[in-house]
């Protein structure tokens, strides 16, 4: 899977770069706007992360020349402006998801695996995983063939640790991942604990091999 | 205006007692020269009176002279009143209509004033200085704004690095959970540095009028999925949330900026709830009241204020109440606070 990065700030492609090459994901960058057209032009990309300030252009503008070329690439806005006509108007271009600065890696990664998924696997859109099948159309979860019923907050929190395999996710973006904005108000989030213990008592009973794994105390890891 | 006296009020007493004063001083000074002059004549046709006619003449002088000068006081200060209305108004006609404009202008609302042109030099002058005055005015103002917009716009970035090298730093295999702990806790005041910085750029942009989509939707609707998802934080706190939410309450208003107001209001109440007590919200037409328990009542005369309530006991960013101020004052809502029975009341009335 090839992703391109066009962001000028060093230090937050190195981080984002440095996050998702793992086996699965290869990252390209682009630090200006005429680097990233050029990228554009020449190759396809499976994700690309566009900021929307570039040296040199309008982030909505390579957007726009996406489109014309009518290329398929999965394009995420990761913007530190925030502002919701910008999200409409790149959503109306043709964007696939908006992201705000600051964000967690995990979110990012887990945003990029579903636009992916959603892509790529358009009809037949199936998780499998040793013994795990997730149908992400509808929503459902087998174990060894046997339907398990997860709420979905634990359907959410199963996806999030498959786009984020063996990597540690704080509770915090756990938290924001399944309250959204609300979360960002509280700075306790033991609820997540709760609803990530019945996930994990769901799939033991099924019978699946407990992949989640507690870390440092207050970290989670879906160990691959 | 309530005791002060009027600019032209004022001038128009002073000239009427001064005339009265002259006036009145003018009746020896009249009765010596024309008793002097009377004299004159009687002692030239070597007339002599009696003293009783003497006494009699001087009395009829007198009275004569004073009446004349009454009914001409009197004629002199209907003049005075009717020319001094008459040229007063006109003359102070341009510095009434500069008062009025000034009175009208607010720095919040972005328009500006566009003096006449007075035809009087003083007039003019002060016009001008004015207009200077509310230029340089308007001028630090955008300038404050747009200094706390640009400031938390740039902060956004290097934050967001902070923030993706610290959980870069938290895939390292080799982290001892001392290290991880404080990789966690750097996070969370990272977190907080954040959070005011979204709300700073919000405040900023609702003052510069962003927001300004209307619709007409329903309030209940909002209210009862908004519950839904602060249940989460409410259970974790052991907080019973308790929901009256009348049905089909409509309101006009942008919808990101009353779900803001929303938010906020439940966010303080459950965060600033003893455990184990309950959090009502109630809503009916043309009012919505949250109530949470609490020890002692708040300062009502801080509360609104940024910051006033931003405190190391206080996760918050003491900004919220600001934003839900800066809301309401768009639409006219009114937003208050009372302390009843150990109970923090806010309602809004829209």
């Amino acid at each position: 899977m090839k992703i391109l990065i066009i962001e000028d700030e060093k230090g937050m492609s190195e981080s984002m770069g440095a996050y998702l090459s793992d086996e699965n994901y290869q990252c390209e960058f682009a630090a200006t706007f005429t680097q990233g057209l050029e990228k554009i032009d020449l190759y396809t990309y499976d994700c690309i992360l566009l900021d929307l300030m570039l040296p040199g252009g309008d982030g909505f503008r390579l957007l726009e020349e996406l489109k014309a070329q009518k290329k398929q690439d999965g394009v995420i806005i990761i913007s530190a402006k925030n502002s919701v006509e910008d999200k409409i108007k790149g959503l109306k271009i043709g964007a696939d998801d908006y992201l705000a600065k600051p964000f967690h890696l995990s979110e990012l990664a887990a945003r990029i695996y579903s636009i992916i998924r959603r892509k790529q696997f358009a009809n037949a859109n199936v998780i499998e995983q040793n013994e795990l099948k997730i149908d992400l159309l509808a929503k459902t979860v087998f174990v060894y063939q046997k339907e398990i019923s997860l709420t979905k907050k634990e359907f959410d929190l199963l996806l999030y640790f498959i786009s984020n395999k063996n990597r540690v996710i704080s509770k915090s973006a756990l938290a924001e991942h399944i309250s959204g904005d609300i979360a960002d108000m509280f700075d306790n989030y033991d609820f997540v604990y709760a609803h990530i213990k019945n996930l994990k008592k769901k799939l033991a009973e099924a019978g699946y091999d407990n992949n989640i794994k507690t870390l440092y105390g207050s970290g989670y890891k879906w160990e691959i | 205006m309530g005791d002060m006296n009027k600019l032209l009020n004022k001038s128009l007493k002073r000239i009427s007692v001064y005339a009265g004063i002259v006036l009145t001083c003018s009746i020896p000074i009249y009765y010596s020269a024309i008793s002097k002059l009377w004299q004159y004549e009687l002692d030239e046709h070597n007339i002599l009176l009696t003293p009783e006619a003497g006494r009699e003449d001087s009395f009829l002088i007198i009275s004569a002279i004073t009446l004349l000068t009454v009914f001409f006081f009197a004629l002199l200060l209907g003049g005075f009143i009717w020319l001094n209305r008459g040229i007063s108004r006109r003359l102070w006609q341009p510095f009434y209509k500069s008062l009025e404009q000034i009175k009208a202008f607010d720095l919040n609302k972005h328009s500006k004033i566009i003096f006449d042109r007075a035809d009087i030099s003083e007039f003019a002058e002060l016009n001008d200085s004015l207009d200077k005055l509310i230029r340089g005015s308007i001028a630090t103002y955008n300038q404050q704004k747009e200094f706390a917009d640009n400031a938390s716009h740039e902060l956004q970035t290097p934050l967001s690095i902070v923030q993706l090298k610290l959980e870069m730093l938290q895939q390292s295999s080799s982290l001892t959970n001392e290290q991880y702990k404080i990789i966690e806790e750097t996070l969370q005041a990272l977190s907080r540095v954040n959070r005011i910085n979204k709300n700073l750029l919000l405040l900023t942009r609702i003052e510069n009028s962003q927001f300004l989509d209307k619709e007409l939707f329903d309030l209940s609707d909002l209210l009862n999925n908004t519950v839904k998802l602060f249940v989460n934080f409410s259970d974790n706190k052991n907080i019973n949330l308790q929901a009256n939410i009348g049905s089909g309450v409509l309101v006009e208003a942008n919808k990101t900026l009353v779900e803001i107001v929303v938010n906020n209001l439940l966010t303080n109440a459950i965060r600033h709830s003893i455990p184990k007590s309950s959090v009502v919200i109630t809503l009916s037409t043309g009012i919505l009241t949250v109530t949470n328990s609490g020890l002692v009542s708040l300062q009502q005369d801080q509360l609104f204020k940024r910051f006033a309530t931003a405190s190391a006991q206080n996760p918050g960013t003491g900004l919220g109440l600001a934003i839900i101020k800066q809301i309401c004052d768009r639409y006219h809502w009114a937003i208050n606070y009372r302390f009843k029975n150990h109970q923090h009341i806010f309602s809004l009335h829209f």
